[in-house]
């Protein structure tokens, strides 16, 4: 095995990552109060592990023995992964301070979760897959139960470790049958032997149950029932990262495996089965959402929506779905991003004041807030001009062009639904009033992260045509 | 049937009745013990595939380190085998669906596929082929399984932090 | 060879090293005694036969007749089960020892290990992690707080000197280049002993030896101020020797085991200079192997009655921040070795 210098320079934003977790660990374990500097360093090592994958976008390199590929859509997924983390890393600073778990270990959890993605979105092989998810997996199930002394914190932090390991035996089962069927686990030499494996019910059945092991991950109907209490009970700044970064790995492995099927033109044996993963999850997430009272709640139904939605792109089965996908998965992490910055600044000391209530007369007393958190809901609903709109349109376009209307219908109608308990909050923040809300004064830190988000939901609307060519250039 | 046969069906019992045991017994530290015979049995049955490394590392790590850690975590509970395990039969129709579901597709799969058939030879030893794929091949996964586990490890001191 | 001749041959190999194990326990725990005696400016046994000699007899039948009393609040079949599966693995442990070459005994060529197994030294880990279970279970099932903290001390004595213990073992391997103990002993002809080679690696294998048995200065588990007898207060009679007869197999197998991997096994520098017979060349690698168990175990005894006992969060410390940086140290200081070799 040779390493070439273009080999280590494609490689060097998860090498970087890399070096970085054990330098936030040797940092941890040598400076005193370390916790205070880690949250800029981590920062600023995420922020350059970004800009690394920009500019090496077209750095296309197979590695460690066809192990790994960086370059092009890879890489769109490493920027994708290290600004959302970022981000969360500026909105974690003077939250995980409130919650009381201001230790050194967050952001190496944080860290290395960000490196297990990576794993999972260069992975030409399904073992890869396996373990970047498993990294990425373990950091989530320790910061979901971060806050120990919380017991909604160690709620969240047990079901979903529980069933988290339950969909990794689902996982694991659909990767002994490919393997069974293939005699291989990389994903070129199932390509390669498509023709007659797709006749193979060995490979059907584990592509089958790979695909529910990731429904789990990407909270897909009927394998959601983690979600709603994951998200409300684990720290705010934590479910900000696994509600995006950590659906977006999920969605870039069934990406990974299914792009180059697509690409070699062979027709699908999983629309139905993702179609109606699709249906479920959108029309159950945007009713089910309606009557919930809780925010973080009621986020964890629309994230399971949204997933409904992506998963339309899939079933689609084009070029033109998977890049409406990755589109979207961006729009989506960054809409969610702000939505959980805003209200892990809203949140008290205690961890309450999440409920709708809890919001009333928001618009007159936090007038910014409200509004970044107004301009949030109007773009995860779908409304123009923003990126929600545009992530939503592609996909749906994807469908309609793949001779499935009546999917994009299914879409239309679960987009208005949610639009109801998009703008209920703003309704609630804006015409009632309460004497109860306090003042925050937000951090810089965290305002600078919400700024970046809501910039970039705005940039995304106003300029979509450019950001899907990039994504459509990187086939 | 020839010792082979034997041997193998010896080991198979031996999983299975322990496993089913597993399943079965009301008394926790019980489901543990036969857990490891359970563990021994597919040790073994390891062994007779001429994965011969592969069984003993399953004995070293099943045997001699998780499954004493869940001894560790029953023995330490206080009256743990006294507490009835209040596993009340809940949602049995859409389990047994299921499970009938996913039983039903495997057992058409494994009678239904044309299996390869190897050869039955005396297994070489396979700890030298299989250090050079680790180093090879392997290596990336094999250091980032090192990342995984100190992660792992960071993880489990911090939930157990004062 | 036909599957009989095998057969036989590994029976008798087997019963010879069984009845070699027993009696060398049974004279191992007269000696410890005699050993003792002279630490502490005793007489020590001197009764039973001339100069005491018998004395392990007597030991035996007296344990033999004795009552044998299960605790009311014990779980019977484990508790019956733990001294069996001591003993099975102390024995079976000794399999894959070599205690000499390739001998020619009536026109058949005899391997001086009962097995000769690829994986022997794993074979061996795999084992001393089963040997944990005989101490988990008798703590458990014994029904009595003092057993059960003493096989939980125990067990976590173990889990954690079996780390130091397997890097120190990953650093003769690397040197062999082999899994079998008879190859790791061809390996250190001459001076090549890797006691000397590696001696960091021999002092933590040492060290975690000791651990492993549960020899002072690492007796916690049956701390007799704190514990009473540990996880065996609740035996008696033959049940009770089981796991004495075990202890002291285990350290023979200790002692084997740091022979074989550290001290050159059966080998004796520069014997074949000599230009000696062959059947005398193994007969004095065969004594040699002895003579150097005989050392080790005289060594080990000795220890136990000079060293005072460690606290338990000192052993602890010892076991992970110590000799574990220190394993690891002597893992590096190997890849160094063969790299400048090669």
């Amino acid at each position: 095995m040779t390493f070439t210098v273009h080999d280590l320079i494609s490689l060097s934003p998860v090498l970087l990552i890399g070096v970085g977790i054990l330098a936030t660990l040797i940092i941890e374990m040598l400076v005193k109060e370390s916790e205070k500097i880690l949250g800029w360093f981590t920062f600023v090592l995420l922020l350059s592990v970004a800009y690394l994958s920009l500019i090496l976008l077209d750095h296309t390199a197979l590695v460690f023995e066809d192990k790994f590929l960086t370059g092009g859509r890879v890489n769109i997924f490493f920027f994708l992964f290290s600004f959302g983390a970022a981000v969360v890393s500026l909105l974690s600073m003077e939250y995980i301070k409130k919650a009381g778990i201001h230790f050194g270990e967050y952001y190496i959890m944080l860290l290395s979760s960000v490196l297990g993605m990576m794993l999972i979105s260069g992975a030409t092989d399904f073992i890869m897959i396996f373990i970047g998810l498993e990294q990425m997996s373990v950091c989530f199930y320790v910061l979901a139960g971060f806050n120990r002394r919380n017991e909604r914190s160690l709620e969240a932090a047990l079901k979903y470790f529980l069933l988290g390991s339950f969909a990794t035996g689902f996982l694991v089962f659909g990767l002994g049958l490919i393997y069974g069927a293939v005699g291989s686990l990389s994903i070129t030499e199932i390509v390669i032997g498509y023709e007659t494996l797709k006749t193979s019910p060995l490979f059907l059945t584990g592509t089958l149950l790979f695909i529910i092991g990731f429904s789990f991950k990407i909270a897909a109907v009927p394998f959601h029932m983690w979600v709603p209490d994951v998200y409300q009970g684990a720290p705010t700044s934590v479910t900000a990262l696994m509600s995006t970064t950590g659906k977006a790995a999920a969605f870039s492995a069934l990406i990974i495996i299914f792009s180059p099927i697509i690409q070699a033109a062979y027709p699908s044996f999983f629309t139905p089965v993702i179609s109606v993963l699709a249906v479920l999850s959108m029309l159950y997430g945007s009713i089910v959402a309606i009557s919930q009272n809780d925010l973080k709640r009621m986020l964890a139904y629309s994230s399971i929506a949204h997933a409904g939605y992506m998963l339309i792109g899939l079933a689609a089965w084009n070029e033109k779905g998977v890049s409406g996908v990755i589109f979207y998965l961006v729009a989506y992490t960054f809409m969610n991003l702000a939505a959980f910055g805003l209200i892990s600044l809203i949140e008290k000391r205690d961890l309450r004041g999440t409920e709708f209530s809890d919001y009333k007369g928001l618009g007159f007393k936090q007038p910014v807030l409200a509004g970044l958190m107004a301009l949030t809901m109007f773009a995860l609903s779908g409304i123009p001009p923003f990126a929600g709109f545009f992530g939503k349109y592609y996909v749906f376009l994807s469908a309609i062009e793949a001779g499935m209307t009546w999917l994009a219908i299914v879409g239309v109608i679960s987009s208005v639904i949610s639009v109801y308990f998009y703008l209920r909050l703003i309704v609630v923040m804006y015409f009632d009033n309460s004497d109860e809300i306090v003042m925050v004064t937000p951090s810089t830190s965290a305002m600078l992260g919400i700024m970046i988000s809501v910039l970039l939901i705005i940039i995304m609307g106003v300029a979509p045509g450019s950001i899907i060519n990039l994504i459509n250039s990187t086939f | 049937m020839n010792l082979y046969d034997i041997i193998f069906y010896l080991f198979a019992i031996i999983t299975i009745v322990s496993a089913t045991f597993v399943v079965f017994t009301k008394n926790i530290v019980y489901a543990a013990y036969n857990l490891l015979l359970t563990l021994f049995g597919i040790a073994g049955l390891y062994v007779l595939l001429g994965a011969d490394f592969i069984g003993i590392v399953q004995l070293i790590i099943y045997v001699g380190g998780i499954l004493i850690l869940i001894l560790f975590g029953v023995m330490l509970t206080n009256k743990i085998t006294d507490v009835p395990i209040k596993s009340g039969v809940l949602q049995v129709i859409p389990a047994s669906i299921g499970v009938g579901m996913l039983a039903g597709i495997l057992i058409l799969i494994v009678t239904n596929i044309s299996w390869r058939n190897m050869e039955l030879t005396v297994p070489e030893s396979t700890i030298g082929s299989l250090g050079m794929l680790l180093m090879n091949e392997y290596i990336l996964i094999f250091e980032l399984l090192g990342m995984l586990l100190l992660i792992a490890l960071i993880g489990a001191a911090n939930i157990a932090r004062k | 060879m036909e599957i009989l001749q095998i057969a036989v041959i590994t029976l008798v190999k087997i019963l010879i090293v069984v009845t070699l194990m027993l009696l060398t326990v049974s004279y191992l725990v007269y000696f410890e005694r005699k050993i003792s005696a002279w630490a502490q400016n005793r007489v020590g046994p001197n009764r039973v036969g001339p100069a005491g000699l018998l004395q392990p007899f007597a030991d035996v039948f007296k344990l033999l007749l004795k009552e044998d009393i299960v605790p009311f609040a014990a779980t019977k079949s484990i508790h019956t089960l733990a001294p069996m599966l001591a003993l099975f693995v102390a024995f079976t442990t000794y399999a894959v020892i070599p205690i000499g070459p390739s001998v020619e005994i009536f026109g058949y060529k005899v391997d001086l290990v009962v097995a000769d197994v690829n994986m022997g030294i794993l074979y061996i880990l795999a084992l001393t992690s089963v040997g944990v279970y005989a101490i988990t279970f008798s703590g458990w099932s014994s029904g009595s707080k003092y057993s059960l903290l003493g096989g939980v001390r125990s067990s976590a004595q173990m889990i954690s000197y079996e780390i130091s213990m397997g890097f120190s073992i990953a650093g003769v391997l690397l040197f062999a280049e082999s899994l079998r103990p008879v190859a790791i002993v061809n390996a250190q002809s001459g001076l090549m002993w890797n006691a000397f080679v590696q001696p960091i690696g021999f002092i933590t294998f040492v060290v975690a030896a000791f651990a492993e048995t549960n020899r002072l200065p690492f007796d916690l588990p049956e701390a007799e101020p704190e514990l009473v007898g540990g996880y065996h207060t609740e035996y008696s009679s033959m049940k009770f020797a089981g796991f004495f007869l075990a202890e002291y197999a285990n350290m023979i197998i200790a002692s084997a085991m740091i022979i074989t991997l550290y001290l050159g096994g059966w080998q004796v520098p520069y014997i074949e200079k000599l230009g000696l017979p062959d059947y005398a060349v193994v007969l004095i690698q065969v004594t040699a192997f002895f003579v150097k168990m005989g050392v080790l175990l005289f060594f080990i005894i000795w220890v136990r009655w000079s060293l005072p006992r460690f606290r338990y969060d000192q052993l602890m410390d010892l076991g992970w921040k110590v000799m574990f940086p220190l394993s690891l140290l002597n893992l590096i200081w190997v890849a160094i070795l063969i790299m400048i070799m090669n």
